[in-house]
This record gives structure tokens, C-alpha cells and sequence, in this order.
């Protein structure tokens, strides 16, 4: 495969040339995991306080929050503007971005980025505004359908120097709760990899809005300072509330308000009904029963005894491997019954979690892996999904699988092959079904992408399950580095670019770029087998590809691409000069000149259909051989000198003196008679 | 059940086809269509043919029935003026003259010489037809060489491989 980078567009969008990006102004304070912030110039429009957000393209965006804020802005929210791609030059490399540009509030971030706290916040600030303005916003993006998952103590600003209300940041540049910390994710959330917490729930916001009042109320980064283990351990002993405070009590309302907030239990978390109960001095309690997490008899797993089912969860998925020799080992319905009275474990439960006992035969084996999948998800049903040391929601599966693929971690990628498997998935949700919890409306989801997973074909494979989860993501192949492509308009024409500075050979075979055409374009699927069966013959694999970009260009009703078109038909050359025939050869060779200055490949594949004649060209040529070997047979018989003793001399020269005979018989006899 | 032994398969041999088959019936046909014509004639075609009698009932070999042909009308040819005379004179008289039975069975000879010299010209015509059919055959390889290039021969890698070493040749 070519390594030729596309090149940048010389020109700007009408987006770019209406913003200007000053990329020597960073603004750290309003960067995210999906996108570095900086200053923007408003050509068109001064006034408005607005910043540039440069997205990452490895990191998909929440494209329908764009779409809901876009149109109509939420209060205390940081809202998108506008959005465009622009050519940037950012360190020294010039590059085409997806840029957002965002309302920008000017008082500053609650809490900076190095730790240290506004000097303007204060507990009276935070018990009138700042309690009030993030739940204002974060209501009114709950009524559209959708969670914020990324509220933080370094992610809310005051509107302006010298008003006291609060935005909270922009939540559209990342997926859900994308590398948020582990404290300030509610627990079962938090219990999942950083790139794959799903979509969450209204909860959660919650959640994160009590443990930002709590840090904002100490002035501490509370996420920091403690290992994930020992925080864990502390938040499902203590609760998260006494976890993320270090034991120090929060005084008066403010105190009620984040315990409320930071409950563990979704029962007992405040929602926005207590909140405001809780404005107007209402004091309504919310107690429901504990749920109890812990078990009636400590589990002794790799010499620690674990008593909360979640934490045993925790410590399977941590080691399966050790946890699937533990399961083995131990008599599983008996020890269920022992560890878990209050439970039934029925035969239906039994044979969904289907714990075998030690056969005794080899290693570890992918079903051992999915047996303490299986065991986790009994254990701890409103968990993330445990397999082969990943932790995830089934939500979160698209941002991982994009992460795994901006770090090219094959590993992460095939254990996602291995796990996209509907079976084991349905037995999955069975059993958080058995347990009164419901897995989600992924499935469907997934189901949809499962065929392409393990397949190798082009077109196919994680890559297609990428861009079809992830349809808003651009073109992650390594030639589209420096720039963003969206859709294939975007990418035929970053190819034209390509062919005009370099070579476009075998570029089909880039399995990303295939991956993205068969999500993006529609009924693909025989060019791609086509191509994929051709790749081994370059004659071949240049004429369909040729086919395959006129389909394209056809498709998108493109403007001409002369340079694609030239590289196309330079490609060609092999396929031209393998076919055999020379009068065909030379009018093929024709009229590809004539058409490749058009720019048309659509109108040129149409006229010089390569395939075909390649076909023909080829089942003629067969005829020819068969007829040479026929004239070869005919010609080594005919230069034996022939003999009289030949069995066909004699035959005809006996029936020639018959004749003769015949005849000299004949005339005697009508001499003689008549 | 009583198992019964399959019998072996009997293959019945073909008797080879006579070429002769239709020879005997001819030759009595011929007898009696002379002997009704005249006693003397028929007489007379029995001894003039004897040389077709004796290769009839003799010939063996590829292409009898053509041999016998070719032998048998020129036979006839001989012998049918002397059955006309056989009429007119009597048979006695013809037989008389020796001079008439070597006639007869001098034809039978030109027969046999046709025998001969037949295969031998029909080889020289078929040499030159061979040769220009040559000649057509060579037109249309090159026809089909010219279009396909050396490759429709098949001989590509053999060239190569005569080829190879040659730009070393200086």
C-alpha cells in the first residue's frame, strides 16, 4: 500500500474564510478530549464572544447534540455556533480540521486546569447559582433525550467577570463520559473503561453534578491523588460521598444537596424534582431500601476476601483468568447458595451461566473467558460487561472500538471480534434479565454489524463495524492524516488532490477507505467482493477500480477529476498491454487517451468497459490458441510425404482405377451392343 | 434363499464383416442374365472371368471389394465383345482361337494394373494438395500471429528461454 498522504485543499471553505482560528492563542481551558480550543475571529460578525474548538478525528463526535443545540440553544450550556472544515496550520504542519465554534464564557473556569479554585467561588455561590445553573442546563438537555457525562469541576465557567451565573462546558465534542475520571463517574459507570461508558442516564448527571459541588466546595481536585483500587474500594465501603470527601463532612444544606446528589444507590440519588424541593427548602429525604450488593458469606479470591459481589466482579473481570480456574474449582450452585441466600439460583440461571467444572484438558480458552463474563454479569447485572480484561457498556462499544483504532491496539479490536457474537450477547442480557435489569437497546445495534466483525474481506471487518457505528467519524486511513474526510464526496475529491501530486495505485485496498465507502455509498457490496477477488491480479483490480470510482463519481454527480481520471488510466496501462490483441489494444489505448482528458470516469468507464473487454479479449484469444493448435496438428500431418501404400492414397486411388474401370467397361459394352 | 452363482459373461464374438458378400450373388446374376441372352455367351464369360473368379474367392486384405471392382469391369471389358461373337459364331470358334482367351484374360491384367498404379498417382496428387493446403496454413498462423502476437503460438517462454544469453553475444 502507498503511503502518499492527501494534501490539504489550496483553498478555504466558505466556513474557513468567514472564521479565522488563531491557533497561537490556545485556550486550555475549554479544550477536551475531542478537540484542542483557540481563539476565533469572527470575520463577518464582531461582537459575540465565541471559540474555536479543532477536533481530533479519531474521537467521533455526538452529532445529534450538535444538531439539537444547534438550532436551538440550551441556558447555561456552552452551545456550537457553527461548524465547518478549515485549513489550519497547527505546529508547523498544515492540516484540514473539523472546527466548532462555541459560545464562549468569559468569567473563567470554576476551577483551572493545575487545581486552584476561582477565587469567586464560594459555598453561598455554589448553594445559589451554581447548583441552580447546572441544573437548569443540564434539565433542559435531559428533555431533549440526551446526557451531558461530562461535568466538571474544570468544565464549568462563569458566564462573564462579573456575573454570577454558571454555563456548564460543551458535551458534543466526545463521546459520553469519554475519559472522565474515575470519582467523578457514578459508580457503575465508573467501574467501565474510560472510552466505554455508553450513553448513561439522567443519573449520572447527577452524580457528576454533587461530586463537581463537592470538589468545588474543597477546592481540591478530589479525582486526584488516589489509585483506582483504593477509591474503589472506598466508594463501595463508604459510599462515594465519604470516598470522594476523605471523610470530611460538608456542612449545613450545601452537605445534604451533594449527598443527595453523589448517592450510589439510582434509588436514593437526587433528581431534579429533590433539587428544586431542596431550593425552596423542602426537605424530602429520599430513602428507599439499600440494595444489598453484599454477599452472606465471603468469597476467598486470590487470598482476599471480597464480601460486595460488585467487588468480586470487579476482581474476576481484573484476572479472568484466575477467575475462571476459581470457578472451575468450586461446586458453583452450592457456592451460590452458600454466598447468595436471598437468591434462588434456578435451573434456567444455571444453564444461562453454564459454569463448568475443571475438565482438566489445556489452558485458558475463549469460553473460560466468557464464563466469567457470564458470572460477572450475575454478580453485578447493572455493571459494565467484563471480557478479557475490558470493561463496557454496550453503549460505549463505538467510541472503544474508535480508540482501540487510534492506537491501532489489535489486541482490544479482537477481543470486540470475539465478543460481537449474538449469542453470547443474548445470553448476556438474559441474565441481567433474570436479575431485573434491563442490558439496553444496543443489541440492535450491534446485531446490524455482527456479520462484518470477524470477516477479512475489504469492505468488511472492524473497520466497516467502525464507520458503521460511528457514522459521523471521518476517514481514520493513515492518507487521510492531514485532512477530514466526511463522506465520499470528501474523499473523492482528497484523492483527485492525492493523484495530482502522487500515486493513487491500489488505493482500494486501503481497508479503511473501503470500510468508509461501503458505509457511506449504498449497495456496494458486489464491487467490493469483486475487488477483494481481485486483488491478486493488478490488470484486473485497475479496471474495476476504474468501474468502481466512475460508480462513485456517477453517484455524488462529481465535478470532473482529471487527475484521478489520469492516474486511473495510467493504472490501466498493465490491463491495456495485457490484452492480447493488438487491434483491440490500440483502440482501447485511443480512446482511454481520448477520455482521460475529460475528467469523467463514469463517461470513460462507460465507454471502455475494461472489464468486459478484458473477458472478450481474453475468450478470443483462447480461440485463437485452440485454432493455432489446430493448424499446428493439420500442418505436421500435411509435411509427411504421402506414399502410395498410405491408406488414404490407396483408398482413392483404388476407387479412381475403379472408376476407370467402371468407365472403360461401360464404353466397350455400348460399343459392342449398340 | 438359495443363493444362485452368477454365470460368467459369455461374450459373443462378432463375425468380422466380409467385404465379398454381395460377390457370389452378382456373379450369378451375371450367369443367368448371359445364359439368357445366349448359352455360347454365358459359356464364354465363365472362362473369360475366371481371373475375377479366382481373386474372389482368393483376395484377402484392405480394400478387396475396390480391387475386385477395378479388376472385375475391366474383366468384363475384355470379355463382353467375345460373348457378342460367342452369339453370332458360337462359342467353339471364339475358344478356338488362343489368341482371344489371352485377350480376355489380358484385360483382367490391365485390371490388376490399375490396381497398381491407382494408389500411386492418387499419392502424387495428394502431395501437391497437401502442398498448397500447407501453403494456406502458414497464410493463416501468421494472420492469426500478426493479430495475437507470438503469445497465440504458445511459444513465448521458449523464446525467452533461446533468447537468453544472446545480449551477452557481442
Amino acid at each position: 500500500m502507498s503511503g502518499e498522504n492527501a494534501p490539504v485543499p489550496d483553498s478555504q471553505s466558505a466556513f474557513g474564510d468567514r472564521y479565522e482560528v488563531i491557533t497561537a492563542t490556545p485556550l486550555p481551558e475549554f479544550s477536551t478530549r475531542g478537540g484542542d480550543a483557540f481563539a476565533v475571529k469572527d470575520r463577518e460578525k464582531s461582537g459575540g464572544d465565541i471559540y474555536a474548538l479543532v477536533h481530533h478525528p479519531s474521537i467521533p463526535l455526538r452529532n445529534e447534540v450538535y444538531k439539537t443545540l444547534r438550532g436551538k440553544p440550551v441556558a447555561n450550556l456552552i452551545c456550537p455556533v457553527d461548524r465547518g472544515l478549515m485549513n489550519l496550520l497547527i505546529n508547523g504542519r498544515k492540516v484540514q480540521r473539523l472546527v466548532t465554534i462555541f459560545g464562549r464564557p468569559t468569567g473563567g473556569a470554576l476551577m483551572g486546569q493545575d487545581g486552584k479554585v476561582n477565587p469567586r467561588v464560594n459555598a453561598n455561590r455554589l448553594r445559589q447559582n451554581v447548583a441552580l445553573s447546572i441544573l437548569k442546563a443540564i434539565t433542559a438537555l435531559h428533555k431533549r433525550g440526551f446526557m451531558h457525562r461530562s461535568i466538571m469541576p474544570t468544565n464549568v465557567y462563569f458566564s462573564t467577570p462579573s456575573s454570577d451565573d454558571v454555563v456548564i462546558g460543551e458535551c458534543y465534542s466526545m463521546p459520553p463520559g469519554y475519559q472522565q475520571p474515575f470519582a467523578m463517574e457514578s459508580l457503575d459507570l465508573a467501574l467501565a473503561d474510560g472510552t466505554a461508558r455508553g450513553a448513561g442516564d439522567v443519573e449520572s448527571d447527577y452524580y457528576q453534578m454533587g461530586a463537581t459541588m463537592q470538589a468545588l466546595y474543597f477546592g481540591e481536585q478530589i479525582w486526584r491523588g488516589r489509585d483506582r483500587d483504593s477509591m474503589l474500594m472506598a466508594r463501595v465501603n463508604q459510599g462515594s460521598f465519604w470516598a470522594l470527601s476523605g471523610g470530611r463532612e460538608v456542612p449545613g444544606a450545601l452537605g445534604s444537596l451533594i449527598r443527595g446528589l453523589t448517592a450510589d444507590e439510582i434509588d436514593e440519588r437526587w433528581g431534579a424534582e429533590e433539587v428544586l424541593d431542596w431550593f425552596e427548602g423542602v426537605g424530602k429525604p429520599k430513602r428507599t431500601t439499600m440494595k444489598a450488593w453484599s454477599m452472606n458469606r465471603p468469597t476467598n479470591f486470590k487470598g482476599v476476601a471480597v464480601v460486595d459481589r460488585r467487588l468480586l466482579a470487579h476482581a474476576f473481570a481484573r484476572d479472568p483468568a484466575e477467575a475462571a480456574s476459581f470457578l472451575k474449582s468450586i461446586d458453583f450452585p452450592s457456592w451460590v447458595q452458600m454466598s447468595f441466600r436471598d437468591e434462588i439460583l434456578t435451573d434456567r440461571l444455571e444453564s444461562l451461566l453454564n459454569v463448568k467444572p475443571d475438565s482438566g484438558f489445556g489452558g485458558m480458552r475463549s469460553d473460560d473467558y466468557k464464563m466469567v463474563t457470564r458470572v460477572c454479569m450475575f454478580l453485578h447485572p447493572t455493571g459494565p460487561i467484563h471480557y478479557k480484561g475490558h470493561s463496557f457498556f454496550l453503549g460505549g462499544i463505538p467510541s472503544m472500538i474508535a480508540e482501540a483504532f487510534s492506537r491501532d491496539d489489535r489486541e482490544t479490536l479482537s477481543a470486540i471480534v470475539d465478543l460481537l457474537d449474538a449469542k453470547f450477547l443474548q445470553t448476556l442480557a438474559d441474565v441481567a434479565e433474570v436479575q431485573g435489569v434491563k442490558l439496553g437497546t444496543h443489541l440492535a445495534d450491534l446485531r446490524r454489524v455482527m456479520a462484518f466483525a470477524a470477516s477479512k474481506q475489504l469492505g468488511k471487518g472492524m473497520e466497516r463495524v467502525l464507520y458503521e457505528l460511528n457514522p459521523i467519524l471521518p476517514c481514520v486511513s493513515q492518507r487521510f492524516g492531514n485532512v477530514w474526510i466526511g463522506s465520499i464526496i470528501q474523499m473523492m475529491r482528497a484523492l483527485e488532490r492525492i493523484a495530482a501530486s502522487g500515486t493513487t495505485r491500489n488505493i482500494l485496498l486501503d481497508r479503511h477507505l473501503a470500510a468508509f465507502c461501503a458505509t457511506h455509498g449504498v449497495d456496494l457490496e458486489r464491487e467490493f467482493n469483486n475487488l477483494a477477488a481481485a486483488q491478486h491480479s493488478p490488470a484486473k483490480f485497475n479496471s474495476l477500480s476504474l468501474n468502481f470510482f466512475g460508480l462513485l463519481q456517477q453517484r455524488c454527480k462529481m465535478e470532473a477529476l482529471p487527475n484521478l481520471t489520469s492516474k486511473l488510466v495510467d493504472g490501466l496501462a498493465p490491463a491495456v498491454k495485457g490484452l492480447k490483441n493488438k487491434k483491440r489494444r490500440e483502440q482501447v489505448q485511443a480512446a482511454l487517451e481520448k477520455s482521460k482528458k475529460g475528467g469523467d470516469i463514469a463517461k470513460l468507464s462507460s465507454e471502455v468497459n475494461m472489464v468486459k473487454v478484458q473477458a472478450e479479449d481474453a475468450r478470443e484469444f483462447a480461440q485463437a490458441r485452440t485454432l493455432v493448435a489446430r493448424l499446428e496438428r493439420e500442418r505436421k500431418k500435411l509435411l509427411r510425404k504421402v506414399q502410395p501404400n498410405d491408406p488414404e492414397a490407396r483408398k482413392i486411388g483404388l476407387k479412381g482405377s475403379r472408376i476407370i474401370a467402371l468407365a472403360g467397361f461401360l464404353i466397350v459394352a455400348f460399343l459392342t451392343f449398340f | 434363499m438359495s443363493k444362485k452363482k452368477k454365470a460368467p459373461a459369455v461374450r459373443r464374438r462378432r463375425r468380422p464383416q466380409r467385404e465379398m458378400s454381395g460377390f457370389a450373388p452378382m456373379l450369378v446374376v451375371g450367369f443367368a442374365g448371359a445364359a439368357l441372352y445366349s448359352l455360347g455367351s454365358a459359356i464364354i464369360m465363365a472362362l473369360g472371368i475366371a481371373p475375377t473368379i479366382v481373386l474372389g474367392f482368393t483376395g484377402k486384405g484392405e480394400f478387396k471389394a475396390e480391387r475386385l471392382q477395378c479388376v472385375g469391369f475391366c474383366n468384363l471389358a475384355g470379355v463382353l465383345p467375345f460373348m457378342y461373337q460367342a452369339k453370332l459364331r458360337g462359342w467353339e470358334a471364339v475358344v478356338g482361337d488362343a489368341i482371344n482367351i489371352v485377350l480376355m484374360f489380358g484385360s483382367a491384367a490391365i485390371g490388376y494394373a490399375l490396381v497398381y498404379v491407382g494408389p500411386m498417382v492418387a499419392a502424387f496428387v495428394l502431395q501437391g494438395l497437401n502442398e498448397d493446403r500447407l501453403k494456406k496454413i502458414g497464410q493463416q498462423r501468421q494472420s492469426l500471429v500478426d493479430l495475437w502476437s507470438h503469445e497465440v503460438l504458445g511459444d513465448r517462454e521458449e523464446e525467452q528461454k533461446q533468447n537468453a544469453g544472446k545480449g551477452f553475444i557481442r
